[in-house]
């Protein structure tokens, strides 16, 4: 466990980075559910957990969270299905890199299950995991100014979907028209960290 | 009818926005907390008028707002001198005109108002997220013409002035000091990458905004950032990029991010910092996590022994 703040602590788990994840995932939860007085927000990420709050959050009793967790996550987990059109600006360039033709790729795509496995970048920009390692591609050289809103998008083991119109250097494949964040929407945000997300061509 | 009780803006300023204490609980989604930088003068601008010190108010930027009074209402700025009475109340009645243009050296102040700035509050906070376009006034900084309603006359309990607030009016001359403590990830940087980063001043570069502060110097070295895992972001941070250039995090970054962390300014200290203008230099003093603790609740004790509105 490491210091990232006056009230702030780090917890990081080993392993390959899925597994580790959700690890890391089920810690978040657990911390969640044990309403610990002082925290105010809890963050899993790919690796880690980070818990910030007040000064009543005790250290000492955050050390337990760092241990496997083998129980289920308390959250009932969600599966979506999002619809998407294929096309990216790069999904060509994305498909010849993996070593298939564009619809080849696509149709293997379109039957992988991914796993929220935490948001981070913008509000409701989700990091899925579920990626076969020959489809693990590089950040592009140049980031884009502005990627298209709904724009589904591969880097390294991720695939991401950005809720919105920002600058971005993931390789694009396609778009969705689903609201990933939305204010009048309740919840807010679509996925939740552990969600199960396939995509539907 | 009577006309509702606010400010007209006359004068945008070139970064004037609402800001509270921070959008809080919502990390896990991805949503910056946002917030006034200078925590301690939105604190303290809130207590000077009579309300609570969480209290939305203006975070104006290097050159402030020109605001017309629409019935009677208390001000009060903290923070930086930006033209009138820096750590004093105004009373602006019906149509008087304050100008808070004149920057003299401090890059940011806040401006609160009786019974603060009102906005809707969006997941639980008035803060403006600026990149999410949420939040705060319909999520933007302010434009010429908007009006901002504030709801309270002057409060029996705003302090006309407290005099030793002079230590937040404006960074001093010289290369400003900031307390600061090991990073999680200082193991990671070699002695000499240590020494260069806790030796040298640094320039605040003016493509600083309130997701970080760039800072000027000696580059620490090419980072392996590549494979580094993201990991949850708090304020104050001090992450070193791939050229080897320090950016201290603050309010509004990014809720994750993969770059390695060598330093934590001290919470007490990033107020400074958010009054420090583009060009000057800081430098960075080594304490330890406790001594931070003890000087966050050493200023808490401070500044709920000044009179006016409540903790």
């Amino acid at each position: 466990m490491k210091e990232a703040g006056e009230f702030a602590w780090l917890l990081t788990f080993e392993g390959d980075e899925a597994a580790a994840n959700e690890a890391a995932r089920r810690a978040a939860a657990a911390i969640r559910a044990s309403r610990l007085p002082g925290v105010m927000d809890v963050v899993p990420a790919a690796r880690s957990v980070l818990v910030s709050g007040t000064p009543e959050l005790d250290p000492e009793r955050l050390r337990a969270f760092e241990a496997p967790r083998l129980e289920a996550s308390a959250a009932s987990l969600r599966t979506h299905e999002i619809r998407m059109v294929a096309d990216g600006a790069d999904r060509d360039e994305i498909a010849s890199r993996c070593g298939l033709p564009a619809d080849a790729f696509l149709e293997v795509f379109a039957q992988l299950s991914f796993t929220v496995g935490f948001l981070g970048f913008s509000p409701g920009f989700a990091y899925l995991y579920g990626l076969p390692r020959t489809f693990h591609l590089p950040r592009r050289g140049t980031p884009r100014v502005a990627v298209p809103a709904g724009s589904i998008a591969l880097a390294g083991p991720y695939v991401g979907i950005y809720p919105a119109s920002t600058p971005g250097g993931w390789n694009l494949l396609g778009t969705t028209q689903r609201r990933l964040f939305d204010l009048r929407a309740d919840p807010p945000f679509l996925f939740a960290p552990g969600d199960v997300v396939r995509f539907k061509l | 009818m009577t006309p509702p009780r606010g400010l007209l803006v006359l004068e945008p300023g070139l970064l004037s926005t609402v800001q509270d204490r921070g959008r809080h609980g919502w990390a896990a989604f991805g949503v910056p907390a946002a917030g006034a930088l200078d925590e301690e003068a939105l604190r303290l601008a809130n207590r000077l008028v009579g309300n609570d010190e969480g209290l939305a108010a203006l975070e104006i930027t290097l050159v402030g707002p020109v605001l017309r009074a629409s019935g009677t209402l208390d001000v009060a700025v903290v923070g930086g001198s930006f033209g009138p009475a820096p750590g004093r109340v105004l009373r602006l009645e019906d149509g008087d005109v304050v100008s808070f243009a004149a920057a003299r050296g401090a890059a940011r102040a806040i401006v609160a108002a009786s019974g603060g700035i009102d906005v809707p509050v969006v997941l639980g906070s008035r803060s403006t997220c600026l990149s999410a376009r949420f939040g705060g006034f319909q999520g933007r900084r302010l434009w010429r013409g908007d009006f901002l309603a504030v709801p309270l006359p002057p409060s029996p309990s705003s302090q006309p002035l407290v005099d030793d607030l002079v230590e937040l009016v404006e960074p001093g001359a010289g290369d400003i000091l900031l307390r600061a403590f090991a990073g999680p990830d200082e193991g990671e940087f070699d002695a000499a990458q240590q020494a260069a980063f806790w030796g040298s001043p640094w320039r605040i570069l003016p493509e600083s905004n309130r997701m970080g502060l760039r800072l000027g110097g000696p580059s620490l070295g090419l980072q392996e950032t590549a494979a580094r895992a993201s990991e949850g972001t708090t304020p104050g941070t001090v992450q070193v990029t791939a050229d080897g250039h320090p950016i201290v995090l603050l309010a509004e970054r990014p809720t994750t991010g993969g770059y390695p962390k060598l330093a934590v300014v001290a919470a007490t200290d990033l107020g400074l910092l958010a009054r420090t203008p583009p060009g000057r230099s800081v430098r960075f003093e080594r304490i330890s996590v406790t001594e931070a603790r003890s000087l966050l609740a050493a200023r808490d004790v401070r500044l709920r022994s000044y009179p006016g509105g409540r903790a």
